[in-house]
């Protein structure tokens, strides 16, 4: 294997990537690393910021500063606010980059730029210990942290790698995750590249992107978060992959066993997980193939330390910067080795394996005058999410007579964007008059979870309706999680009779019109049992002159029940 | 046709668990993401799975025009109407 440090100076010209169906080869690339040489005007020691969808762009811009000795500063988003934050500190931005006012000027290649007419240069072999490159992550003030790396580092990091998983190097390397942040970097770009192995340079989200491509080559592997793999869609055909998925390697987050289990089945291939940190790159690894194998074991070349003070772990290593050895997860160790993760020690969470911290959340909604207190947290109902409960101020709450909850959320999501992005955002708030302290004065997360427990439906999902002047048809499928099934009966869920008068009358006052107020059932009969899940069609027809209603709740099995609602 | 826009409100309703929002409140111009409704990556995932289930719409592979049909709803509504062209 290669180093990153001596890649661009070998002049083996090989095929690297595929860029939208067409091989990019070394020599191309190394064109564009000479364009980007020329149109930018870099003096050594300086610090650029980079952000570029294209993987190939990216990584000849990337190529382009080091020769330059210069440092590559590598956002996780190209939003206002970042631009703001970063544009004191850079000489400029590369790339992808949309400015305001008089920030700092964007750097792209012209129109017709022809990368041909320039001759090919010699390349040297990079330094190794200039700070090559900076990565942000959200620290526990809330305040974005810059960590930075040298190339000798990231090529410690590979070294470690390799000698875990010798994985050959003829599969295509296929993502879910984009390159910019550390672990897309390494994985998807980096490790191919030193290994000679061909990665696809656009990242693809959706599980479809990936299956069409996977569709198209040999062999490949797949680097991907647990937010994408538990999402996997299980009606593609995943058999007619089968063997051609070599491994697949997950990191963000831990994966729970069951998705661990969901893709490996689905990928017929094992799932490699991946535990690291923007501070210190990847540290240790699992694979849960069994239950029971939900601990971690240490990369070749890293150790742990226990702290005698805090009770703090240390990771050391060749790649891990002294600064930055201190873990903020709970460890605990089970053997020299092997560990399991116990949660954080600061009051930073993992949604849908993006990093924020709650503090930084909090104190960004507190610094609006209408917010007395803000308290962040995370729910999982049908995904993990961002929620926040509020305490108004004065003024936030006479808005609130005016205006409405749903309005003030709004407008304080409004103010978050520009320091959040998209997955990071509040999805469910609650404002309340007091925050629920107890007794001990200490706000107890659980009783800030129970503002946000789902609330049941009253409702069928309605799937289809058929209405014509007096007849209506709708088709409803019977959702399990029904307010009318708790107690009705336990074990044994039914729908009770009861609901499904309640529901024709509702539904019949809806698309019919009626005013009458209810006077009597007539005719009225429980044939069939409905159970939870179940599809039903409920046929309603309104007798003007008589005003009455009829129904008659109907499915494959034939009528379930049926009466009349008279009404006044 | 608008019984196919209520149909998909009601989807995305159901399907990223969304509160304090009712199907008639959605606009079948404005953006879903970002603006607009202001869904995110992941909720762009979960249509996506909907869409599979509900529809039997497998995406295609370019980004770019699943990215376009995603931009609102009746561009999800003119996504359901040209599959159901192609398959009957």
């Amino acid at each position: 294997m290669k180093k990153l440090s001596t890649w661009l100076s070998d002049t083996n010209d090989k095929p690297i990537a595929i860029l939208a169906g067409q091989v990019i080869s070394k020599r191309q690339f190394c064109t564009k690393v000479a364009a980007w040489q020329t149109r930018l005007p870099l003096v050594p020691k300086q610090k650029w910021a980079v952000y570029h969808n294209d993987a190939i762009e990216f990584l000849a811009i990337l190529f382009a500063l080091w020769h330059s000795k210069c440092m590559a500063c590598i956002p996780s988003d190209n939003c206002e606010a970042t631009v703001t934050r970063l544009s004191a500190n850079v000489a400029g931005f590369i790339g992808e980059f949309s400015l305001v006012g008089d920030q700092a000027s964007v750097w792209q290649l012209a129109d017709g730029f022809d990368e041909n007419s320039l001759a090919q240069p010699l390349w040297n072999t990079l330094e190794k210990s200039f700070p090559a490159l900076e990565v942000y992550t959200s620290g526990s003030t809330g305040e974005p942290k810059p960590i930075i790396r040298t190339l000798e580092q990231i090529d410690h990091e590979l070294a470690s790698l390799e000698l875990l998983w010798p994985l050959s190097a003829s599969a295509m390397v296929l993502s879910t995750v984009t390159h910019q942040h550390l672990f897309g970097l390494t994985f998807r770009l980096f490790w191919p590249l030193v290994k000679g192995q061909i990665f696809q340079a656009k990242h693809c989200p959706f599980t479809e992107d990936i299956y069409h491509l996977a569709t198209q080559c040999e062999r490949f592997i797949l680097i991907s978060t647990p937010a994408h793999l538990k999402r996997l869609n299980d009606q593609l055909d995943w058999l007619g992959l089968a063997g051609k998925c070599e491994a697949t390697i997950s990191s963000a987050a831990p994966l729970k066993y069951e998705d661990s289990l969901y893709a490996a089945q689905l990928l017929n291939a094992p799932i490699f997980e991946i535990y690291g940190s923007s501070e210190t790159g990847a540290l240790a690894w699992r694979n849960q193939s069994k239950k029971d194998q939900d601990y971690w074991t240490l990369l070749p070349n890293v150790k742990l330390e226990a702290t005698s003070t805090s009770g703090r772990f240390l990771a050391i290593g060749a790649h891990i910067a002294p600064e930055y050895q201190a873990l903020s997860d709970n460890i605990e160790q089970i053997a020299e080795d092997r560990f399991y993760l116990r949660g954080r020690t600061d009051r930073i969470v993992k949604v849908e394996g993006k990093r924020l911290s709650l503090a930084k959340l909090e104190k960004c909604l507190e610094e609006s005058e209408w917010v007395h207190t803000a308290k962040a947290l995370v729910v999982v109902r049908k995904r993990e999410e961002v929620a926040v409960v509020i305490e108004l101020s004065n003024l936030g709450l006479s808005l609130l007579k005016q205006r409405s909850e749903k309005w003030l959320a709004t407008q304080l999501k409004t103010q978050l964007k520009a320091s959040f992005e998209p997955v990071l955002l509040p999805r469910r708030w609650r404002f309340v008059k007091a925050l629920p302290y107890n007794q001990q004065g200490k706000l107890p997360m659980e009783s800030l979870q129970t503002l946000f427990q789902p609330v049941q439906p009253k409702w069928p999902t309605e799937l289809d309706r058929k209405h014509s002047n007096n007849h209506c048809e709708f088709t409803f499928h019977i959702p399990a999680e029904l307010v009318y099934f708790e107690g009705h009966f336990d074990g044994n869920p039914i729908l009770p009779g009861i609901a499904q008068t309640h529901w024709a009358q509702h539904y019949g006052r809806k698309v019919f019109a009626f005013s009458g107020k209810f006077v009597r059932l007539e005719a009225i009969k429980f044939q069939q049992i409905i159970f939870p899940d179940s599809e039903v069609t409920l046929k309603l027809e309104f007798l003007p002159k008589k005003n009455r209603l009829a129904f008659q709740y109907l499915s494959s099995k034939g009528v379930h029940s049926s009466g009349r609602i008279c009404f006044e | 046709m608008a019984n196919l826009q209520l149909e998909l409100k009601e989807m995305i309703i159901t399907a990223l668990d969304l509160e304090d929002i009712e199907a008639d409140e959605i606009d079948d111009a404005e953006p879903l993401f970002v603006e607009g409704l202001g869904l995110d990556s992941i909720d762009a995932l979960e249509i996506g799975l909907a869409l599979q289930k509900q529809y039997g719409i497998k995406l295609k592979a370019d980004s770019k025009e699943t990215h376009d049909h995603f931009a609102s709803i009746n561009a999800l509504a003119a996504l359901v109407e040209s599959h159901r062209g192609t398959n009957s």
